[in-house]
């Protein structure tokens, strides 16, 4: 048995000796190497690992829970010590605890998440892939001026789970990314866009050279970007916005945003919210998937829920918790690092793709905005308001024109999904949110 | 300080020779022991209590331009020295065999604390929580749900350079934050939230009682039901003193900072000595606030903090500079290098970022616009420092009409390019104000806790996003 599973095992009967009726230790070990150059030669070179447990104990239906990263064996036995504490703090609770027997089981198989080529990347490939980029977003167009920022890095983790509820599990992970940033100038206007990919493999990530061009590409393009007139008309969002856009609507699904009723979606369960094109689907068990796992934050295994199916919507994400005060169960939604206690959140998220293309879904707008970048949250989930600085291209007769922008889009959210008339076939993930491109056939504007 | 300190010296002048290894031309090691105590209510109930201990050892190797940097939350010392020697990788040069000795920095005092929080019982952060929901509730029967919750941390730093410096501060800070909804007829739900602290003794919320901070977020969430959709398009805005120097600290201080500066990527590049902004404006970053949320001693890589004027009667003066980007610079830090942890290398960060008082009252102020909006609380606000573009969400607004407050408006965003909407400022309030201390901020995926603050602002042209569109 590895060490830290042994930990993680050790911590939980200690927990129970101690007082608690149940815990549960979630062990999380990793290393990091990143490499940032400029002007052809190294920025940044970093290195290193790090470790950590949390404990979530239950002593007569109280939570208690503490994290520490500090291993020490005579530290150990006062952290033990010191969550069990806590929880006489807490207020009892009967809902409290850890998942059922029947919401516990096999964890589905999910394929390879670990790339031994990430994990033995030799630190020249970093190096070499940041100094392509540099040098390729510089020799994308004259008027890029700067180079924000590029870099390159891999990730391993390992994740180690042991409750009282008889779960032991065990995942590991690798993840390597490119990032480039450009800044474009022209006529006194500075223009700064980015690229990156994200993946588990190394044979799945985009090339330094597409990153590079793709982030030049969206800068060089904004030089000029002005204000319009505030007005309704059709609004495009590219992927990377509609994942955003398919983001926030992920979080009024939350079940105990539901259950407080502090979600505009509470009372819409089964119920249409957006045209039969539409299926989102939260998906554990994608394979290569940034966020695939075979269990969640405390053991439960994951699965594939469609969140809304042909417009209508079908389910509620849940954790142990939650799902029992709803009278539920846990659809496997529990998401957590070793310093928090677990919460809802989604795994792999994403709206499937259409059958036209993104430049079909231009052609048929004769004015309308084409939105790439956006700035703030405003989205309230709550009352669904919906409300964000965006940037992007001007729509003339089907065709992409002038840059915009310092305006603003919004609308309310339920009434954005009922006015999806597009969507895409150009489904694509950056990190582990996708989407295609979609058209909204009317949304407002707000600019002068 | 009659600690011991978090790392025995003669072992970190080892671990800086260690560093040194390769012939770098600068070294430093920073370690950091944190502790946390976290307390959160939910639908009446306290849910959880929690703790948290971090401690780990960063090392940062500087050769030219280019930074190594590794860090490790193992403390022996093999492992110290391994992250030492990965930093120092940096450099290429042969070895050096050099040895070097630390001499402790004499720091103000800033925050001064009878009482570390981490040895305050959580018990009594416990009722803090528990006395703000019950107050939400008792504030109007329309509040339907309450979250609360407190933080803290006792934040222990050494920091150590091969210039012979050694800092070490002890770095308390804590937070309560309430979150109220509130249901008004036909169900609608609105939102309301307010919280504060800082570098303070627990004491403070005797006077900062959780009761005004509930009664506050309920407040705004009762005040707000029934709000009319805003109108989208440009408009004169008022900004209410407080909190609402977030759009400061969005739209001007981030494009401020050394880091983009240097590499010609904020908007403010080469400006300096240029009016930026009207006459009225002047900003001030001050790290030396009297227990103040973005206030510091020491900065994190030792240096101390300033009172730093960025901006006088709207000409632009100076900048927020890290050791790194001061040295590039060919200039001196500003005490602005901050990180989020030990995992993390120092940017150069805001402290605490506000708006000099003008002349005008807030009464005024208020009474000299025929039309426009007035914008009480902000939620969050974000920049691109680049174009200058930023965004804010208005979590209570109201219409101002013929001098006088109106009624309430929903759905507000205010969008704008920094310069420019500085030139537009027309009036400014002599009520200064700091924010209750609940601001953080994030860059480069590091957060750091800050302060901002504002006197009420007039700004006559600014873009309001909302769903009505004019006509």
């Amino acid at each position: 048995m590895n060490s830290y599973e042994q930990l993680a095992k050790k911590l939980v009967a200690r927990a129970k000796k101690a007082g608690a009726k149940q815990a549960e230790a979630f062990v999380q070990v990793g290393r990091e190497a990143t490499c940032r150059v400029r002007d052809g030669e190294i920025e940044h070179l970093t290195q290193a690992t790090s470790k950590g447990v949390g404990l979530r104990v239950f002593v007569k239906n109280r939570l208690g829970f503490s994290w520490t990263s500090d291993f020490e064996p005579s530290s150990l036995t006062a952290f033990v010590e010191r969550a069990v504490q806590l929880a006489e703090a807490a207020a009892p609770n009967p809902l409290n605890g850890l998942p059922d027997e029947d919401e516990l089981g096999d964890f589905p198989e999910v394929g390879p998440l670990y790339d031994a080529e990430v994990a033995s990347l030799a630190p020249d490939w970093k190096i070499n892939a940041a100094l392509e980029m540099e040098k390729a977003a510089r020799a994308f167009d004259p008027r890029i001026k700067t180079i924000e920022s590029v870099e390159a890095g891999e990730m391993v983790g390992e994740v180690f789970l042991a409750s009282s509820a008889g779960v032991t599990g065990y995942s590991q992970g690798t993840s390597v990314y490119l990032y480039t940033g450009a800044v474009a100038e022209a006529d006194g206007q500075l223009q700064n866009s980015w690229w990156y990919d994200a993946r588990r493999f190394l044979k799945d990530l985009e090339s330094p050279e597409h990153v590079a061009k793709e982030a030049a590409r969206r800068a060089v393009r904004m030089l000029g970007a002005k204000k319009v007139k505030s007005q309704k008309v059709p609004v495009i969002f590219d992927p990377m916005m509609a994942a955003s856009f398919i983001g926030g609507i992920a979080g009024a699904v939350n079940g105990d945003a539901v259950f407080k009723k502090a979600s505009f979606l509470a009372s819409k369960l089964g119920q249409p919210i957006a045209p039969t094109t539409v299926t989102i689907v939260d998906d554990g068990l994608m394979p290569r998937g940034l966020a695939t796992s075979p269990f969640d934050g405390e053991g439960v295994p994951t699965r594939r829920s469609p969140l809304v199916e042909q417009g209508v919507l079908k389910t509620f994400l849940y954790d142990a918790f939650t799902a029992r005060k709803a009278k539920t169960r846990s659809t496997g939604n529990a998401s957590r690092g070793y310093r928090s206690l677990p919460s809802i959140g989604t795994h792999n998220l994403y709206l499937e793709p259409g059958t036209v293309t993104p430049e079909a879904l231009i052609k048929d707008v004769s004015h309308g905005f084409y939105v790439t970048s956006m700035l703030g949250h405003g989205t309230n989930l709550v009352t669904g308001d919906y409300s964000r600085g965006a940037t992007g291209l001007w729509i003339e007769n089907g065709e992409l024109t002038r840059p915009v922008q310092e305006v603003t889009v919004a609308g309310n959210l339920l009434d954005m999904l009922m006015r999806i008339d597009g969507i895409g076939s150009d489904l694509t993930f950056r990190g582990s949110v996708g989407a295609p491109t979609i058209r909204f056939n009317e949304l407002t504007v707000s600019g002068e | 300080m009659s600690q011991a300190p978090l790392l025995s010296i003669p072992l970190v002048e080892r671990l800086l020779a260690a560093a040194m290894e390769r012939g770098a031309g600068f070294a430093e090691v920073y370690v950091e022991r944190n502790e946390n105590t976290a307390v959160t209510l939910d639908e009446n109930k306290v849910k959880s209590a929690q703790s948290g201990l971090s401690q780990g050892v960063g090392v940062r190797v500087i050769a030219g331009a280019k930074v190594g940097y590794a860090y490790s939350d193992d403390l022996d010392d093999e492992a110290l020295f391994r992250a030492a020697r990965t930093a120092a990788l940096i450099a290429h040069g042969g070895g050096s065999e050099q040895a070097f000795s630390v001499r402790r920095t004499p720091l103000p005092t800033f925050y001064r604390l009878g009482e570390h929080l981490s040895g305050v019982e959580v018990e009594k952060k416990r009722d803090l929580i528990v006395r703000a929901n019950r107050a939400a509730h008792a504030y109007d029967t329309r509040v339907k749900q309450v979250m609360a919750s407190y933080a803290d941390t006792t934040k222990r730093i050494l920091v150590a350079n091969t210039l012979g410096h050694l800092a070490e501060d002890t770095q308390d800070l804590c937070r309560i934050n309430v979150m109220v909804v509130a249901e008004g007829k036909k169900g609608e739900r609105r939102t309301g939230s307010f919280g504060g602290g800082g570098r303070v003794p627990f004491t403070h919320f005797d006077t900062f009682t959780p009761e005004h901070v509930a009664h506050e977020a309920a407040r705004q969430a009762c005040a707000t039901l029934g709000a009319a959709d805003a109108t989208a398009g440009e408009q004169t805005v008022v900004l209410a003193p407080g909190w609402s120097g977030i759009l400061l600290h969005e739209a001007v201080g981030h494009g401020l900072e050394a880091d983009f500066i240097r590499k010609g990527t904020s908007l403010f590049a080469g400006k300096l000595g240029e009016k930026v902004a009207s006459d009225l404006v002047t900003v001030i970053d001050d790290g030396t606030m009297a227990n103040a949320r973005g206030s510091l001693n020491v900065d994190d890589e030792g240096a101390p903090t300033r009172f730093k004027v960025l901006i006088e009667r709207g000409v632009l003066k100076g900048y927020m500079y890290d050791s790194l980007n001061a040295k590039l610079m060919k200039t001196e830090t500003t005490g602005s290098g901050r990180r989020e942890s030990f995992k993390h290398t120092p940017l150069p960060r805001m402290t605490n970022t506000y708006l000099a008082p003008g002349e005008d009252t807030h009464e005024d102020i208020i009474k000299g616009v025929d039309g426009g909006i007035y914008c009480a609380n902000f939620g969050g606000g974000q920049v691109d420092i680049t174009n200058g573009n930023f965004v804010f969400e208005v979590s209570e607004a109201y219409e101002i009409k013929k001098g006088r407050l109106g009624r309430p408006l929903k759905g507000v965003t205010l969008i704008g390019v920094g310069p420019e909407a500085l030139k537009n400022v027309s009036r400014v309030g002599n009520d200064p104000m700091p924010d209750p201390g609940m601001g953080t901020c994030g860059k480069d995926g590091q957060g750091v806790p800050v302060g901002v603050g504002l006197p009420t602002v007039r700004i006559d042209r600014m873009t309001v996003g909302g769903t009505k569109v004019r006509g």
